[in-house]
């Protein structure tokens, strides 16, 4: 395949080529309660070309016909040519590189047999529709090997493969008119042997589900909250991540204006970043997808604005430097500014600590979902509980946090000294890209005044 | 391929279906007003389905090799549990338009002005403004062993314009879109123009949110926190699942009397419609709820199997997994009357009625939540205050809350503004009684 690139390397006419191929391998198996929905095995190929002439815009093509490659190149040349411009298109200069990169398949899924991950999904199913109460379940296991080719006409040749994996279960419990759900979400950027022992967190989600039809519905207003781990890192990603994209900000002077570097949006407890060289994360590759090393990128530093995430494109268009987080979903779509693995860094001290002088605030943990619409958010817990005097209280059920980032992010007063990353399924989704595999990380965020929804006042 | 495939699935099952799949889309991107990237993308995919001993399985593939692909999904179907699946026999399926020559052979150029106009008639001063186009050209073809064969040429276009204003910390994002087989018409253009306007200028003024329990207009953009708990329970599985809050009410008045709602695969000219389903069905209109009676569920094959029921030919697949119960064209009120593209004003004539409450044009985080059981609870993304019949401005930290099922049980009334939005048609709807909340 290298050879193939590289050959029709040669032969483009425009000022900047490059050309990616993958190869992906995939299966899934779902249940719905106790009944097998499917079991399937996917086999997915296609190839992706993107040129660029000075002066003119990008010219784009993808195809499921290898056999295509050099028809597609020349048309994405004469779609280059279609587009002049005013103000040229820029990239910013990266060094050449040439890699061979296989990450840890740890168990290569592909060597696993159908049947076997029926039985394993199977045993987690049964963990949740043990639970008395729940009278319904979901619950999905998908996995994937990919192997991508990427060679531009600056010298970078790249054959990076990895695999990934997610398991994820819902079960409802229902009594009369209610009803409630858990969710549990597991995401790995690893192979079969990573996924062999989460039989207690399918449980636990269970009973949480059958907990909350006897649980109070929040009662609505203003509270301290403190966000779990899984939350925080959800709200980080949704609510401030996507605004660091410098695709949003580039092109938009108004924009920039709102993110300009230097700008404080938060205490000097509040520290961010986005790493997609971290370890062993979904979020995680060597390269990205324009063949930029990733890195691990400040974006708050003591609670201001310190960088954002780019694409070459962007990079140069702010004088800025690439930052690896160019990333495209399949050989479908052009590589456009993503996050990788984003983080809210480690604070200090215990979560008791972090409570303990709360009278009455809100402690909302897990996601069920999360959307913002530029600086307005809503996100949805999963389940919650009372904090009174200090400690953890009862459990409470439809909690949803509603408000302004800004204000948001400068109300994080205290942050707690147990960081981890929230290693879940599911994935990002931007300009029609879903899912895109990331991760997000966070200890436990004290928001000193924050909106809870619930029940709204009829 | 298919024939051959089918041929294969004879030879190696007891019987199966397939999908074959092929599109071109071509696309320009206008960012900030001026084109930075064209793009094609060419794409077969063939998806199969087999029995075998009772069990059905499904692969599919990009990749193109038949023998392959019924070797994976017999092993797919080995894992399977039995379902009493059968496939449709041969029928004639009715003519529906789906393919519109002008839109295919339309060139990049003829794509281009379309864009150059729309940046140019809603460019304004400190806004960004974006438009997107997008063409496909599609063929599909179905068949069963059961020797149904169907095929059909498509066209799709999209147009949609954003246009994001930044003033200090107030971001206010107004966006629109036409959808259609055919290249929008001058008609089409203008009244997407217009609708941004409509919404953009009124939005420059914020205003305070009232607060208690108002009458609220929902805009057709509005309605899908209204309409999306209707599309859950009224699918086939949420029914077999016994999940749905409908599931048990088939003939029964369950909402206001002058709410109808009908899928219709057959309407001429729709990216939704389609002559037979993903699984060969031949497509029909169903009326869903009829004057707040529930009158139907869909069902695709294998749904329709396991509730002792047919396919109402709502079977949809794609090239990956397994068919899946999917719409075509939701069509909410009255069908709607061919080529009519007019949009104002604001609130489709419902405004002058109200002396206190909203009009939501967006909502945030729809479709989050416990969605089938009809409670919603969103903060506002683009929405107004009414105010003695007229809109006053924008508000910006409100929330709506209320039941589905309640509100729509005493609909305050229906505007005369219907339109498509994708593959749904809708008219304003006011609903009295529904929760607002300042923060």
């Amino acid at each position: 395949v290298k050879d193939r690139l590289t050959a029709a390397l040669r032969t483009s006419r425009a000022d900047y080529t490059e050309i990616r191929v993958e190869h992906s391998w995939s299966s899934s198996v779902a249940f719905r309660g106790q009944r097998l929905e499917s079991a399937t095995a996917s086999e997915d190929r296609g190839g992706f070309v993107r040129v660029l002439n000075r002066g003119y815009g990008w010219g784009v093509a993808s195809f499921t016909s290898l056999d295509r490659l050099p028809a597609m190149l020349a048309r994405a040349h004469e779609l280059s040519r279609a587009v002049k411009l005013d103000t040229p298109i820029r990239l910013a200069e990266t060094t050449p590189v040439t890699a061979d990169v296989t990450l840890d398949l740890d168990g290569d899924v592909r060597g696993i047999a159908l049947a076997e991950k029926k039985r394993l999904l199977e045993g987690y199913n049964a963990e949740m529709l043990a639970v008395p109460g729940v009278v319904d379940t979901q619950a999905s296991y998908r996995d994937w090997v990919t192997e991508t080719w990427y060679a531009n006409s600056e010298g970078t040749v790249l054959h990076q493969v990895w695999p990934d994996l997610t398991i994820s279960g819902t079960a409802i419990a229902r009594r009369d008119g209610t009803i409630e759900k858990g969710l549990e979400s597991i995401g790995r950027h690893k192979g079969w042997h990573s996924v062999q022992s989460h039989a207690a967190g399918f449980r636990t989600v269970a009973e949480r589900a059958a907990a909350l039809l006897d649980a109070p519905t929040v009662k609505g207003g203003s509270y301290p909250v403190v966000l779990d781990n899984e939350l925080a890192g959800v709200f980080i990603h949704e609510a401030f991540g996507h605004l660091s994209e410098a695709d949003f900000v580039y092109e938009n002077p108004q924009a920039r204006e709102m993110m300009t570097l230097g700008r404080r949006f938060g205490r000097p407890v509040l520290n961010v970043g986005d790493n997609g060289a971290a370890p062993g994360l979904r979020g995680t590759l060597p390269y990205d997808d324009e063949g930029t090393p990733t890195q691990d990128t400040p974006l708050i530093r003591d609670g201001v604005l310190v960088g954002r995430l780019h694409s070459r494109e962007t990079a140069a268009a702010l004088g800025e430097r690439p930052t690896g987080n160019a990333r495209a979903l399949s050989f479908r779509h052009a590589p456009i500014v993503r996050m990788t693995n984003t983080y809210i860094a480690n604070g200090t001290g215990s979560f008791e600590d972090l409570i303990g002088d709360i009278k009455l605030g809100v402690y909302a943990c897990s996601a069920f979902g999360g959307q913002t619409v530029l600086e307005n958010f809503s996100f949805t817990a999963a389940y919650g509980h009372m904090i009174r005097d200090g400690k953890v209280a009862e459990l409470v059920k439809d909690v949803v946090l509603a408000g302004s980032l800004f204000q948001t992010l400068d109300r994080i007063e205290r942050l707690a000294g147990d960081f981890r990353w929230n290693q879940m399924g599911g994935g990002c989704g931007k300009g029609g890209q879903f899912p895109l595999p990331v991760t997000e990380g966070a200890p436990h965020v004290r928001i000193e005044q924050a909106l809870v929804g619930g029940d709204v006042p009829a | 391929v298919i024939e051959r495939l089918i041929e294969a699935v004879r030879r190696r099952a007891d019987a199966g279906d397939a999908l074959w799949h092929r599109a071109e889309r071509t696309s320009i991107a206008f960012e900030s007003g001026r084109v930075k990237a064209c793009g094609v993308s060419e794409e077969t995919g063939v998806n199969l389905r087999v029995r075998r001993g009772g069990r059905a399985g499904i692969a599919g593939t990009t990749a193109g090799d038949v023998e392959d692909l019924v070797t994976r999904a017999l092993a797919s179907a080995e894992l399977g549990e039995t379902v009493p699946l059968e496939f449709p026999p041969p029928a004639s399926a009715p003519s529906v338009l789906t393919h519109a020559a002008a839109a295919a052979d339309a060139s990049l150029e003829r794509l281009r002005e379309i864009g150059t106009e729309l940046v140019s008639r809603t460019s304004r001063d400190g806004c960004q403004v974006n438009v997107s186009i997008e063409r496909e050209v599609g063929r599909t073809a179905v068949a069963n062993t059961a020797g149904a064969a169907a095929a059909y040429d498509s066209t799709a276009v999209a147009v949609s314009v954003d246009l994001a204003r930044f003033a200090g910390d107030d971001v206010l994002f107004v966006s629109d879109h036409y959808s259609g087989t055919d290249l929008p018409t001058t008609a089409d253009l203008d009244a997407l123009v217009e609708s941004i306007a409509l919404r953009f200028v009124p939005a420059l003024t914020i205003v305070a949110p009232p607060d208690g329990a108002l009458p609220v207009v929902f805009s057709p953009s509005g309605l899908s926190a209204i309409l999306l708990p209707l599309e859950q329970a009224l699918s086939g599985k949420g029914v077999l699942q016994g999940v749905s809050p409908l599931g048990a009410k088939l003939g029964e008045k369950v909402l206001d009397e002058r709410f109808s709602i009908t899928d219709d695969p057959l309407l001429p000219g729709r990216p939704g419609s389609r002559p037979v389903d993903d699984e060969g069905t031949p497509s029909r209109r169903l009326p869903l709820i009829e004057r707040g009676v529930v009158r139907a569920f869909v069902y695709d094959l294998e749904t329709a199997a396991r509730a002792g029921t047919r396919s109402t030919g709502h079977g949809s697949r794609g090239t990956f997994g397994k068919p899946h119960i999917g719409y075509s064209n939701w069509v909410v009120g009255d069908p709607p009357p061919a080529g009519s593209a007019t949009r104002g004003p604001l609130g489709g004539g419902l405004l002058g009625q109200i002396a206190d409450g909203l009009l939501i044009e967006d909502l945030i985080g729809v479709g989050q939540g416990n969605v089938i059981g009809g409670a919603f609870s969103h903060p506002v993304a683009l929405a107004y205050r009414v105010q003695g019949g007229a809109i006053t401005g924008r508000v910006k930290d409100a929330a709506v809350a209320g039941n589905v099922y309640e509100l729509l049980t005493r609909i305050g009334g229906f505007g005369s503004d219907g339109r498509w939005l994708g593959s749904g048609w809708a008219a304003s709807l006011l609903l009295d009684g529904v929760a607002v909340a300042r923060r």
